[in-house]
């Protein structure tokens, strides 16, 4: 049996055929006629990695003193006008549903506002330097992938006797139900749909340091992520960075969040710069 | 960290931001002695405000029975028991609060209830504190006993919600004190929910964000007491502003209570929050325990309510508690009447030191009938 066992090893192995990609020193985004479709499109794997480290955010309260996700794996294309980041990282935990005490996984890109050689704070930026960030969140996918909001789609053995909003004299849908309901979730009202009905699982947002964090004037970028058999693949798409052309160079960042380990906000992992060099062609 | 001054604490001690003290601060007296737990005070609360998607486990306002009952589960003695020995030296408080105990990293001691810390609000509250054995005789304090903690936040005058918070998303409104979270700008982190020793913030997975009791300040914009105060059946508690000892006036009904005749105390003031809802302790419970949860001035505390029924003016004061749903910051006592008054001395409330009693005869002889069916 074990010799059975290893013969077919070796045939599937040879029959792999090309040697793994050592990994590249820096993320570079590949000049390709059209970007993938999403993070499993068959495009993805021919186009070579980075493995950027991950380091601790241990420069501002509060501060993420014990390493969990070790690297992320970093792919870019770009098409002359967009770029593509796939980001994968290893994450034996699956989280993706809000709660009390849970936590979703999540990952970042952050790129400069303005391009240059002096590159602001990789830590949000800095004052009047600000940076871009495309955010991806485990829940805010599951969400677009038809997660309900309700109680029972979070905590299925949940009950629920009523709602203000569900009284039988408000037609469902109508605006008058709406309003009802909307009075009932303030962040919602106020347009901060941290979680709930999402269209998209990205969010676009610019900080000038920590503590800064802000949504973009306006919405950028796409993305989609899926859960691997061991952690996540995530797919995000944006305009390449404001001032950097194909053939140049710019300066990109990352951050991963374990929900496992209570990870959100400034508890993180994170790079600091990464050279980033934007291919030729396309 | 700055040098702030914790008058609860008789110290200075370090806090996130430096001092910055409302105009005036919104307060409020619980008498825990009139507490009959009959929760309409959550009741009243839950149905005007967290009646949404997300807000189920939510209880702004709670009433657990203490010993034993918790929301959420153990919320105090947990902490109580991280922050370790809390020794005071008289009305000095000689232990660390829990910013001076933040581990490193972090900017308050804290911990974060699981999902099932809220699923069983007050799930001890059928267990008395020790056994009632044969032979056991009442005395006071009760050899069993056990007595309910109403709750609401404390709209602190240091926050550990707003110090945790990394991205600014909670502040303590200027004109009243009263401590909100910007719903426009918080992102869910949680580090309110970690850092609030009272775990009176609580986080609406619905929309990913975290909510808090908001003291109804649209009623307080109106001069009128928030829902869980007009709605609460025993008339336990009374909304006002109060002042730093320094500036305390007797004619203030909070300040009256907490600087002059210091009968209301607040909750775990060795945390350091300087919270500013105030309690008058329960009269039957051990005094190791009360002098836990509510510091040094337990003991004359008591002394000064026990004596209340000789004490016209402290008697008089209690009358006010519930009377009228208007916040009234002013006060006086005039013979055998108590007047409940605004900033400018209108009268808002007139009640009686002692309601009139009328005996009535079993036997109704101007009716011809018996008032009882009793044969």
């Amino acid at each position: 049996m074990r010799t059975l066992v290893t013969v077919v090893l070796v045939f599937l192995v040879i029959g792999c055929g090309s040697k793994p990609q050592a990994p590249l020193p820096e993320v570079t985004a590949f000049a390709r006629p059209a970007l993938p479709q999403g993070c499993e499109d068959p495009a993805w794997r021919s186009v070579p990695a980075h493995v950027a480290p991950l380091l601790l955010q241990d420069l501002v309260e509060p501060r993420q003193l014990v390493a969990t996700t070790a690297a992320v794996t970093v792919q870019a294309v770009h098409d002359g006008s967009r770029v593509a980041f796939r980001l994968s990282w290893a994450d034996p935990t699956h989280d993706d549903s809000p709660g009390a005490a849970r936590f979703s996984d999540a990952c970042a890109v952050q790129l400069p506002a303005v391009a240059g050689a002096d590159l602001p704070a990789p830590q949000m930026g800095e004052t009047g330097r600000p940076v871009e960030i495309t955010a991806w969140r485990a829940s805010w996918q599951a969400s677009v992938d038809g997660r309900g909001d309700d109680m029972t789609a979070l905590y299925p053995r949940a009950q629920v006797d009523h709602y203000p909003f569900t009284a039988p004299s408000l037609a469902p849908g109508s605006p008058e139900q709406e309003e009802m309901a909307r009075r009932y979730a303030p962040a919602r009202a106020l347009g901060n749909p941290m979680e709930g009905p999402r269209s998209s699982p990205v969010e676009d947002l610019v900080a000038d340091g920590p503590g800064t964090l802000r949504p973009a004037p306006r919405a950028m970028s796409t993305g989609s992520g899926r859960r691997t058999r061991d952690g996540w693949t995530v797919q995000l798409v944006r305009p390449l960075p404001a001032g950097v052309r194909p053939g140049q160079r710019g300066a990109v960042a990352f951050a991963v969040w374990d929900g496992s380990h209570e990870e959100a906000g400034a508890r993180k992992m994170r790079t600091g710069w990464v050279p980033l060099a934007i291919g030729e062609g396309s | 960290m700055a040098l702030v001054r914790n008058w609860q604490l008789g110290r200075e001690m370090s806090y996130w931001y430096p001092e910055a003290r409302p105009q005036r601060q919104f307060a409020a007296v619980f008498d825990i002695n009139k507490c009959i737990a009959c929760q309409t005070c959550t009741l009243a609360c839950k149905t005007t405000w967290t009646s949404g998607k997300g807000q189920e486990y939510m209880l702004w306002n709670n009433v657990e029975s203490k010993p034993y009952g918790f929301y959420p589960l153990a919320w105090d003695v947990k902490l109580l028991d991280m922050l370790g020995a809390q020794r005071w030296q008289g009305s000095r408080y000689a232990g660390r609060t829990l910013f001076e105990a933040a581990p490193a990293g972090e900017r308050v001691l804290g911990w974060r209830p699981e999902d099932l810390d809220y699923a069983h609000p007050n799930i001890g509250e059928d267990d008395c504190a020790g056994r009632i054995d044969a032979g056991a005789a009442l005395a006071v304090p009760h050899f069993a006993w056990f007595f309910y903690l109403a709750r609401i936040c404390n709209h602190c005058t240091y926050p550990a919600c707003l110090a945790s918070c990394p991205r600014g998303s909670i502040y303590k409104r200027p004109e009243d004190g009263i401590v909100l979270v910007d719903q426009g700008r918080c992102r869910g982190y949680r580090e309110c929910v970690k850092a609030c020793p009272y775990k009176k913030v609580f986080y609406n997975p619905s929309t990913g964000t975290s909510e808090k009791c908001i003291a109804c300040y649209p009623k307080i914009e109106q001069g009128e007491q928030p829902q869980c105060f007009v709605n609460c059946i025993g008339k336990i508690r009374l909304a006002g502003f109060v002042s730093t000892p320094e500036q305390a006036r007797p004619d203030n009904p909070i300040d009256y209570l907490v600087h002059v005749r210091k009968v209301a105390l607040p909750l775990y003031p060795q945390l350091g929050l300087e919270p500013n809802v105030y309690y008058i302790p329960p009269v039957h419970v051990p005094l190791p325990y009360l002098e836990q949860m509510f510091g040094p001035g337990v003991s004359a505390a008591l002394d000064t309510y026990r004596a209340a029924a000789d004490d016209p003016d402290l008697a008089g004061l209690l009358t006010l508690f519930g009377c009228s749903h208007e916040v009234m910051p002013r006060w006086k006592r005039s013979g055998d009447t108590v007047l409940g008054l605004a900033e400018n001395g209108r009268e808002l409330m007139r009640v009686p030191l002692r309601e009139p009693v009328y005996v009535r005869t079993a036997f109704d002889s101007a009716r011809g009938v018996v008032r009882t069916n009793v044969p």
